[in-house]
């Protein structure tokens, strides 16, 4: 059995008997294979005494039952950790973020409050999935779209705090700034409501984000200062139309024009998240593979050896692919200015007209809908595409720890990043996949994310291997400027320590609010780096 | 990757939409009883398609799906099993049973047994397999040969197993959701 740090098996079995009390005897889970139920399947500590496993879990279906727990846990000293559905793999998963917490999962608090249609938005509990919150909108015919992450597994108010991400239109898949309004358990066992809700018979709590006076809601992503328990979202309206298109520019130097066309259309809201692709970089993966390792053979290749290797190549250097949303009679408009635009930035940039649809998709043909969450349908395909991967090894990991960086929206930055990243791995002695046909993630539209993806497994040898290597090049990003947005738990502090400016006086803002709002430091201590006092010598 | 789920009805003895273990009079060759609520196979393998139709030959009831669980759990099962809690077996490939394993997290139930048969599609489909859990299964499903129906043999195998034999919570999380190159990781399972 594992114990909260610093807290006596005595005290901590008194504490479990107030959350029995609190959420019934059925609800609190203790033995060792209950909670072997909450381990981080992708953790990178696997089997190792830094490994995040939690003490026990409680499952309360109130808000008033979270109450109870909060204020059990302020008398015991027991460090807590919510989850909604926990499913956030690589990024820690149902596992607590320290070591010994008791996870207080929130699965019960599944209730869908309110969808309004003719205001498109949507009031929900801390355990409603995507899949639940989906279900609820398509059985009901509403004319509304959820824009939803991949996999579609965890939840639309877990996946807002922790700032994940989606693919339709801009104002949605930034799903914390589509958040309207939320309610809040405090550290000490108060409710809050933020924006309109602190109104008594205000009708517009998911209409208005701000209220009056500072608006507190990013306090409580990504963070350790309250227990959020209800959370509105704004939902997009059904679209009549969806449409595809597909740009492609032929040489390596064509990227910076259609970066800035492509952003263009997403800062006048025009297009859907765009998915940028490498014709001449994909093919060089297949039969071209050995095109590929000639390029990179000595070391990071010169502009000119890349554009030689593209003409080689005989396909276009760079391909996007857009998305609009909207009457047919504006996406079809949309994509006809769209390609007058690129033909007259890009010479020779062609143009390939995709799929049409009207929306919403019927509920029949969901199951063979492709690119089901640009429909705003949730899926669990992801892990059958990532699982059958080609280039899956003899030995596959277990899982993996997403690094990904922030870095400008432009070609340059791009190249440059895919450089720094292919040298991190080399000099950590790890093989360097990068090359300079890199293509970013656009989930946020005014920014590009880069990275890599380090395995995973349940041998700490190989685990350690894979740490460094994050290590490695979570430094040399750094150096640059470039970190991450988010991480697994074993690199919180790590991260946060790069966000450095002044001494680091945003931590210190951060834990001076800590100590005030949550002064036993009970709730998800170390969370983003964000340590209660008495555990600051914890930080690593 | 297409995603649907069908359930094979039981014969004319079984209400639609009756969710119980209902043995067929006068089919089966061995005793009526099943500790399973439900089979879940992927029909795209011939293994576990022979592991349904054994199993649904013994009264269970049998879910195929094509790689994704999604609709499957988000469709019935995670109400069925909420509800009851009854054990669900299955034969799927590793990513199945890697998401309903995390799936079955919220109705408190975990994996007790797997085995894993791993089939080297460059070497005439033969089989390697090996197994992790109750203990009674395990010795059976480790040594099954490389070249046996193994879809067969597992569902005969869990139509003899007690639900009530000591657990091993050895067999929870054993791997992640990704097969070795050019090979199939099927795995055989048992969530309680």
């Amino acid at each position: 059995m594992v114990l909260p740090p610093n807290v006596s098996e005595a005290d901590f079995n008194a504490a479990l008997d107030e959350f029995r009390s609190a959420v019934g005897p059925a609800w609190v889970f203790s033995s060792d294979e209950d909670v072997a139920l909450y381990r981080d399947s992708y953790s990178i500590y696997w089997g190792e005494p830094e490994e995040r496993v939690a003490s026990a879990a409680v499952a309360p279906a109130k808000v008033e039952e979270v109450q109870q727990i909060v204020r059990a846990a302020n008398r015991y000293g027991i460090p807590l950790y919510p989850i909604s559905t926990g499913r956030n793999l690589t990024y820690g998963g149902s596992a607590p973020n320290m070591r010994g917490s008791v996870v207080v999962d929130l699965k019960r608090m599944n209730r869908i409050l309110e969808v309004d249609e003719k205001r498109a938005f949507a009031l929900v509990e801390p355990g409603v999935s995507c899949f639940d919150l989906y279900h609820y909108i398509r059985d009901r015919n509403l004319k509304l779209m959820l824009d939803v992450p991949d996999p579609g597994w965890g939840s639309p108010m877990g996946n807002s705090l922790d700032h994940g991400a989606g693919y339709t239109m801009a104002a949605f898949r930034d799903h914390f700034a589509a958040h309207c309004g939320m309610e809040v358990v405090t550290p000490e066992g108060d409710v809050i409501r933020t924006g309109m809700g602190a109104v008594p018979n205000a009708d517009t709590w998911q209409d208005f984000h701000y209220g009056a006076g500072p608006n507190v809601d990013g306090l409580f992503a990504q963070s350790n200062f309250g227990i959020v328990t209800k959370m509105g979202f704004w939902l997009m309206p059904m679209p009549e139309a969806f449409l595809t298109g597909t740009v492609t520019a032929p040489r390596f130097r064509d990227l910076d024009a259609l970066v800035q066309e492509v952003s263009y259309l997403e800062d006048l809201g025009l297009t859907g998240m765009p998915q940028y692709g490498s014709p001449a970089g994909q093919a060089a993966l297949g039969p071209g593979a050995g095109a590929m390792a000639s390029l990179m053979q000595n070391g990071w290749p010169s502009t000119e050896a890349v554009e030689n290797f593209v003409t080689a190549q005989k396909r276009p250097a760079w391909s996007v692919q857009l998305y609009f949303y909207g009457p047919e009679e504006t996406v079809r408009g949309t994509w006809q200015a769209a390609r007058r635009r690129f033909g007259k930035a890009i010479a020779g940039a062609t143009f390939q007209d995709g799929e049409f649809l009207t929306l919403p998709i019927p509920k029949e043909k969901e199951p063979t809908q492709s690119d089901k969450p640009r429909l705003g349908i949730p899926a669990l395909e992801v892990f059958n595409m990532v699982a059958r991967n080609p280039q899956t090894a003899d030995d596959p990991s277990d899982g993996h720890a997403d690094l990904f960086i922030t870095i400008p929206r432009k070609a340059s930055a791009l190249w440059e990043s895919a450089r720094v990243l292919y040298e991190a791995h080399r000099e950590a002695g790890m093989p360097a996949r990068q090359s300079p046909f890199a293509t970013p993630f656009t989930y946020y539209s005014r920014c590009f994310w880069t990275g890599t993806t380090v395995p995973t497994w349940r041998d700490p040898a190989k685990n350690a291997r894979s740490r460094a290597l994050f290590q490695k090049v979570m430094e040399r990003c750094a150096e640059h400027g470039w970190v991450g947005y988010r991480t697994n738990p074993a690199f919180q502090d790590l991260l946060i320590s790069k966000y450095s400016f002044n001494n680091n006086s945003l931590l210190r803002f951060q834990e001076k609010l800590k100590d005030a709002i949550d002064p036993n430091g009970i709730i998800s201590p170390g969370r983003y780096g964000i340590w209660p006092a008495k555990m600051r010598k914890n930080r690593v | 990757m297409v995603s649907r789920r069908r359930v094979m009805k039981i014969g004319a003895a079984t209400v639609a939409g009756a969710l119980v273990n209902r043995p067929v009079p006068g089919r089966n060759p061995a005793p009526a009883y099943s500790a399973f609520q439900r089979a879940v196979f992927d029909e795209r393998f011939a293994q576990c398609r022979a592991f349904a139709a054994e199993l649904n030959s013994a009264g269970v009831l049998t879910s195929a799906i094509r790689g994704d669980v999604a609709e499957l759990w988000y469709g019935d099962l995670r109400a069925l099993m909420s509800g009851n809690r009854l054990a669900v077996a299955g034969l799927t490939d590793r990513v199945s049973l890697f998401c309903l394993e995390e799936l079955a997290r919220d109705v408190g139930m975990r994996v007790i047994f797997r085995a894993e048969h791993i089939i080297d599609r460059e070497q005439d489909g033969h089989a390697r397999h090996s197994a992790v859990g109750s203990a009674s299964l395990v010795v059976v499903a480790r040594s099954l040969p490389p070249e046996d129906d193994f879809g067969l043999a597992m569902a005969r195998l869990f139509r003899r197993f007690d639900l009530s034999e000591a657990r091993d919570s050895a067999a929870q999380k054993r791997t992640g959701p990704f097969s070795p190159k050019n090979k199939t990781a099927l795995v055989s399972w048992i969530i309680a």
